[in-house]
């Protein structure tokens, strides 16, 4: 907005009208103004990754699921599931990096939040594609409505995906109503149907004390929802396992180890979606070294808490070393599985533990490294949850081909859950397009209260 | 000499194969008969080819479950051409019947042949149904216990009610705008 403009026209639209708010603005609507060539073909990337992933689901319907999929009589769950585990472990990024941060004063979450719930938003949605995907059936969907117990674990499991996708969005949308009247305000030369978008989508928002009271009263009640939810979702998961008759999936423990392996996933996800925002975006003033160095620090803490955990899920039965118990563990712990299970729990657990304790490794580039190295082991760890137990069933295995014995994964299947990743990052690139990524007004609020953690951070 | 030894060979075992070829295509019959020895329940099955009995068969039993056969395990005929079958007590089935399937496979000279005969010796299920109509966690969907429906009914409401209240919020937030206003206002 020029000089002239900001003279002219004080409080009209915003309530934050300083000079630091104009800046700030800019540089938030930045990546929604100018889109590059690298940006575009990453998009187009993403797009054909999707689309390949339609295909081989087209390819999967329409022939016979016993030659497109790996999934047999023993191991029933394959990487469709444990990729759905994966999506809903992701999604409660939004309640550690939001709400949570939020509702117990850690200011530095300000830039954060709309990160996080855009990510959360995306990752529930995936979860319910992969179980789609993982359907034999897809066209009997609707007879879960029509013909589902509500005791079982499996009707609860969409009842919660369903509620937690509808409030992680309206979550996501209240706050985006002061950003949206911001972009309808302040963005130029935008295509016509993007400002009539910004406009219907801004509900007439005119920053007056009796709006704002309004929107921070509902988000505020929204945070508070949202964190059972979110808990509730992934224990709900948890129990879809811990309720069937395997002996890995045997455990009282599920619950409460699904959701520290899922705030841990969170956070590391946090680190990486930030430094390529920050990168790409150039927002490296909003979102600084003291973010890295305070999710660098929740890494530690979450992965230590992960840690405990798995010490009960693993080492307690591995003390009694109990007949099926004993099988699959010694598969994990030095047979077939032993490579894959040991990498998980160094990546996933032990370096996220150790090595940010130290500054040095709390800095952008080291911490994402090691973030990265905690996304992938999150991945194969819930592919190591869902898949190798099922080999060891309480009925014995006969009379079966030798190939069913071993599950991997087909090429169908492993391009569906590629385009689910796509699909996943493609939803964060468009509405960082489209959407300011940063939430400028809380930003905003947080430098105007001088907010000491924000603004005295060295 | 050599090549009278190799012709020698040759002949022998086209003969040796020709033998073995038309040798697995002899037609075995398998009768199947039940008898009770003490406590104990036995399957003979009575192998014969051409109307006598074969010696040194060897007969797979199984037992018709709902997937597929159940092996109860395998017997080699006696010089009677019978080979015997304990049957295990503990079968289970609805009403005491039970399918037995008797099979040769790849034997050297009879071809693949199986036979199936009912007898009651399984132990019949008894289902206690007693508790059928009661509500329960385990019942089916219209039997769900009433304390369960409406606390599920209690929560999933709340929360709905509360995204519900959210989004009139959002359409409260779209009134309180002064370009609402005026419009109201000039109409």
């Amino acid at each position: 907005m020029s000089e002239e403009n900001k003279n002219t026209e004080p409080h009209k639209y915003e309530t934050f009208t300083q000079d630091e708010y104009m800046v700030m603005k800019d540089d938030l609507l930045r990546p929604i103004q100018k889109i590059g060539w690298a940006g575009k073909l990453w998009i187009v990337f993403l797009i054909l990754v999707c689309c390949a992933g339609v295909y081989a689901y087209f390819i999967q319907e329409m022939q016979s699921k016993y030659v497109t999929v790996s999934l047999r009589d023993t191991t029933f769950w394959g990487v469709y599931i444990s990729n759905f585990v994966f999506f809903v472990a992701l999604s409660l990024i939004g309640v550690l990096m939001s709400a949570v941060l939020k509702l117990t004063h850690f200011e530095w979450y300000r830039p954060l939040s709309r990160i996080a719930e855009i990510i959360a938003v995306a990752a529930i949605m995936l979860a319910g594609v992969s179980i789609v995907a993982a359907m034999g059936r897809p066209d009997r969907l609707h007879y879960l409505v029509l013909y589902g117990r509500i005791q079982s674990p499996i009707v609860w499991d969409i009842i919660v995906i369903m509620t937690y996708l509808a409030t992680s969005v309206i979550l996501l949308f209240i706050p985006l109503i002061p950003s949206l009247s911001t972009c309808k305000n302040h963005l130029k030369n935008m295509p016509k149907w993007q400002m009539k978008m910004y406009e219907i989508l801004s509900f007439g928002w005119e920053g007056t004390p009796e709006q704002w009271k309004i929107l921070k009263r509902t988000v505020k009640i929204l945070t508070v929802l949202v964190i059972p939810l979110g808990i509730s979702i992934h224990t709900v998961t948890a129990w879809l396992f811990a309720t069937t008759l395997r002996a890995e999936w045997d455990s009282t423990n599920f619950g409460a180890y699904f959701v520290s392996g899922a705030f841990l996933l969170g956070a590391a996800a946090m680190i990486v979606a930030v430094f390529v925002i920050r990168k790409f975006y150039k927002l490296e003033k909003y979102l600084t070294e003291m973010h890295f160095d305070k999710l660098g620090k929740a890494l530690v803490l979450m992965a230590l808490i992960y840690g405990y955990f798995n010490v009960n899920e693993y080492l307690v039965p591995a003390y009694k070393m109990s007949g099926l118990h004993k099988h699959h563990l010694v598969n994990l712990f030095t047979g077939d599985e032993a490579t894959f299970y040991w990498s998980v729990v160094i990546f996933g657990i032990v370096l996220p533990a150790i090595l940010p304790i130290f500054k040095a490794m709390r800095k952008p580039i080291p911490l994402v490294l090691i973030a990265l190295g905690v996304f992938a082991a999150g991945w194969f760890k819930r592919y190591l949850i869902v898949v190798p137990g099922q080999t060891s069933p309480y009925l014995p295995i006969q009379d079966v081909p030798h190939s069913w014995l071993h599950y991997s994964p087909s090429m169908i299947e492993m391009t569906i859950v590629a385009a689910t990743f796509a699909a996943t990052l493609l939803i964060v690139t468009l509405f960082s397009r489209f959407f300011p990524i940063i939430s400028v007004w809380e930003v905003a609020e947080g430098k105007l209260e001088g907010k000491e953690e924000i603004i005295n951070y060295k | 000499m050599e090549k009278y030894k190799y012709f020698i060979a040759i002949c022998v075992m086209l003969l040796s194969s020709l033998t073995i070829s038309f040798a697995q295509e002899k037609l075995a019959k398998i009768t199947l008969t039940f008898t009770k020895v003490d406590t104990t329940n036995v399957c003979n099955a009575l192998v014969t080819s051409e109307g006598l009995p074969v010696k040194e068969v060897s007969v797979n039993l199984f037992v018709k479950r709902l997937f597929k056969p159940l092996p109860l395990g395998a017997a080699t005929t006696d010089e009677n051409g019978t080979a015997s079958f304990t049957v295990p007590t503990d079968i289970p089935s609805l009403d005491g019947k039970l399918t037995f399937i008797a099979r040769i496979t790849d034997d050297e000279n009879y071809i693949n042949t199986e036979v199936s005969g009912d007898a009651n010796l399984g132990t019949i299920v008894v289902s206690d149904n007693s508790n059928i109509d009661e509500r329960s966690i385990y019942a089916g969907r219209d039997k769900a216990p009433k304390y369960f429906i409406a606390a599920s009914i209690i929560i999933i409401s709340l929360v709905w009610g509360t995204l519900l209240y959210a989004i009139l919020q959002v359409i409260k937030i779209k009134k309180l705008s002064t370009a609402n206003k005026l419009k109201t206002k000039t109409k």
